[in-house]
């Protein structure tokens, strides 16, 4: 077994500033979730080799750091593997960590590690993914994502630019994929019949593939001259593709998605020449990861409970009105960030390392 | 009694004056015409110059790396390889150079020296180690795997603009990608069919106890098929980095089974030998054209699976089952029968 532990620097650097500052100030900034008694955790990902997840895991890192009740952090990355990731929670268990916040990208694969380490008296929070099992008896809570309220913000904006009626095409991940459905069904709660769905039940795949996208976005471009709205459930994937709108001489159409600096970039460079190439993005949910850690640390600690109990992405960028934020484009950093993050751009270049 | 049979996979069809087409250059024409007809009929817009344009670049990259893979099935080998050697080219192409126009060329040659060491390790293990190529190419995709980790970090990053205009860019409104894949493909063909080395290559491929007893270094052929066979997979990724605009580094994952369905449809027997460089980039355009056809008609993904997997089902049969051997066969036993049948009575 082996394991990629990383003691949290930034949780260690917290600790030290804390105590050097004197209880007062520690007590001041202290967060209500963070409680009197001390404990560990640690962060286990599913899979690690992508800039999202590296920004997620920054973005869990800074979140611990704000409890200085939290005397050590580790983290670990199950690289794609299910039986590292299994074994990555076994062993962390073992240890006798306190709290352990999982991305059970595995699924139901890490269900009885996890059972395992919460009937050993672990604090185990999964996030994001189902894992399934129920909470209390196989872990202590699951943090989900609310996609259906991401399908709802961007049925929303639809409706407001789009007020008779268009023609949408939407295109999410691998066939079948729950995220996809739950954002249709979040759009469908906004959208009525007058809303038509240019592509074939439920959502045409991509896999989130970027070459994939070109092929099925150029299919799409030659079938229908009437694209009004194209809906995407990864931004960034499509920065590729859309030029392919350039071949047949039409204008990118409006775009409503999640946020990344490569596609805030491409549309500051290319809007002036595409008249009808609106943009409107939520967060791409890297702070998914900081409701988790409250969760564990409150159970872990004995502090008070966080008032959410999943997460939703907020509105982003709108390109039409400005609110929350204007288009924003950092084009002195990686295109692989993201700008929603709670972990700063220049942070976030330097974990990517540009 | 001796029963003479054909050979399935290059069985030669006499055309005129001793010109001759090979079954699998006939079927495979044929077959990409009906395709573009039924794409006229049912889905216009597949064949619409926009969709040509967006889609072709992605059937050169295949032709490119189906050529790859046909000189290793030639020598009788399976290179699983592709998706690692594919995606390193990619992040090399793209990290290497780092948006900066001067490192390109840098970063290209640093690509093409991975790809030699890549395809010499893999033929030093099958060619001389005598290693299950399956086995040795597959640690050589996690190998693989592990320097694209190693360079990006599992990052994608966005292209330099010089080879997203090189590779992606057109000339006379023919993406240049194509040109690419023409240009090795005419390469490839010269090499194979008009030098000695190249018949020789042909040659140890189809029999090599026959080569070894003419006297011809076996080994090296072979091996050689997988450091020139690392090389194309290394273009093709060099050119994906520049006509996507921000590829991930996992690129050349969904290139492994169509490289090797556009070898079977093309003709080439997986036993070794011969090779149809103009089959194989046809048939890629084919499986290109196909995913178009099922994507333009809007049929669910599943049944655009099912149309893929039947089409390299449809190659198997054709070219792996001998159906004239088998029908004669037939028909010879039952007449043999017969006649037994009358002498007894």
């Amino acid at each position: 077994m082996e394991l990629n532990l990383l003691k949290g620097g930034v949780a260690a650097l917290a600790l030290g500033a804390a105590c050097s500052l004197g209880t007062a100030a520690s007590a001041q900034d202290t967060p209500s979730w963070c409680g009197p008694e001390e404990a560990t955790l640690a962060l286990l990902d599913g899979f690690g080799g992508n800039s999202w997840r590296i920004v997620t895991a920054e973005a869990g890192r800074q979140e611990a750091a704000r409890c200085p009740r939290i005397t050590e952090y580790f983290y670990a990355d199950g690289q794609g593997d299910t039986q590292r990731a299994i074994s990555d929670i076994n062993s962390m268990a073992a240890r006798g960590v306190d709290a352990l916040v999982v991305f059970g990208d595995a699924g139901p694969a890490v269900l009885p590690a996890l059972t395992n380490a919460y009937r050993s008296g672990a604090v185990v929070v999964p996030y994001r993914v189902l894992v399934g099992g129920e909470a209390g008896t196989n872990y202590t809570r699951f943090v989900g994502a609310s996609f259906v309220d991401d399908g709802i913000s961007w049925g929303n904006f639809i409706a407001e630019q789009f007020p008779d009626g268009a023609n949408i095409l939407f295109l999410s991940g691998p066939a079948g994929n729950s995220q996809g459905l739950e954002e249709l069904e979040g759009m469908r709660q906004v959208l009525d019949d007058s809303y038509v769905f240019l592509n074939p039940e439920p959502f045409a795949v991509t896999n989130w593939d970027p070459s994939l996208t070109q092929q099925v976005l150029s299919a799409a471009i030659a079938q229908h001259d009437d694209i009004d709205i194209i809906v995407s459930d990864f931004g960034p994937s499509l920065v590729g593709a859309l030029p392919v709108f350039e071949n047949f001489d039409r204008s990118i159409p409006t775009l409503v998605t999640s946020d990344g600096n490569s596609l805030g970039c491409f549309w500051t460079e290319n809007h002036e020449n595409n008249p009808d190439f609106d943009l409107f993005t939520i967060e791409t949910g890297t702070d998914n990861v900081r409701l988790a850690v409250q969760w564990a640390i409150a159970e872990a600690t004995g502090g008070e409970a966080p008032e959410a109990e999943v997460f939703i992405s907020s509105p982003f960028e709108n390109s039409v009105t400005g609110d929350p934020n204007a288009v924003q484009c950092r084009d002195d950093l990686p295109g692989a960030i993201y700008l929603s993050s709670g972990v700063s751009g220049d942070r976030q270049a330097e974990l990517v390392g540009n | 009694m001796t029963e003479v049979s054909t050979i399935s996979g290059g069985k030669p069809m006499p055309l005129g004056s001793g010109f001759a087409l090979s079954k699998g250059f006939v079927t495979i024409v044929a077959s990409t015409i009906a395709l573009l007809i039924l794409c006229y009929i049912f889905a216009p817009s597949a064949v619409s110059a926009g969709s040509l344009m967006g889609s072709l670049p992605f059937a050169a990259v295949l032709a490119i790396v189906g050529l790859g893979q046909m000189l290793v099935v030639q020598q009788g080998g399976f290179d699983l390889s592709v998706p690692g050697g594919v995606s390193l080219a990619v992040v090399i192409a793209t990290h290497t150079a780092n948006g900066n126009d001067a490192l390109l060329i840098n970063a290209v040659a640093f690509a093409f020296g991975c790809a030699i060491v890549a395809g010499t390790l893999n033929g030093l293990m099958v060619a001389i180690f005598k290693l299950n190529a399956i086995v040795a190419t597959i640690g050589m995709n996690a190998l693989l795997f592990g320097a694209v980790f190693a360079v990006s970090g599992g990052v994608p990053r966005i292209t330099t603009d010089l080879l997203a205009e090189i590779a992606g860019g057109r000339s006379f409104g023919v993406p240049h990608s194509v040109f690419f894949a023409l240009g090795i493909l005419a390469l490839v063909s010269f090499v194979m069919k008009k030098t000695v080395a190249g018949r020789r290559f042909e040659a140890t491929g189809a029999n090599p106890q026959m080569a070894r007893a003419v006297g011809l270094r076996v080994e090296l052929y072979e091996g050689t098929a997988y450091v020139l066979a690392q090389l194309l997979y290394c273009t093709a990724g060099i050119l994906i980095a520049g006509i996507t605009r921000e590829p991930t580094a996992f690129q050349g994952n969904s290139l492994l089974l169509p490289s090797v369905a556009v070898v079977v449809l093309a003709g080439v027997s997986l036993l070794g030998g011969r090779g149809f460089p103009i089959s194989v980039v046809i048939a890629a355009f084919f499986l290109n054209q196909l995913s178009q056809f099922a994507l333009s008609i809007g049929v669910p993904y599943s049944a655009q699976t099912i149309v893929q997997a039947l089409a390299l089902v449809f190659g198997i049969g054709v070219y792996s089952i001998n159906w004239t051997g088998r029908f004669k066969k037939t028909n010879q036993r039952s007449t043999e029968e017969d006649e037994h049948g009358t002498q007894s009575a």
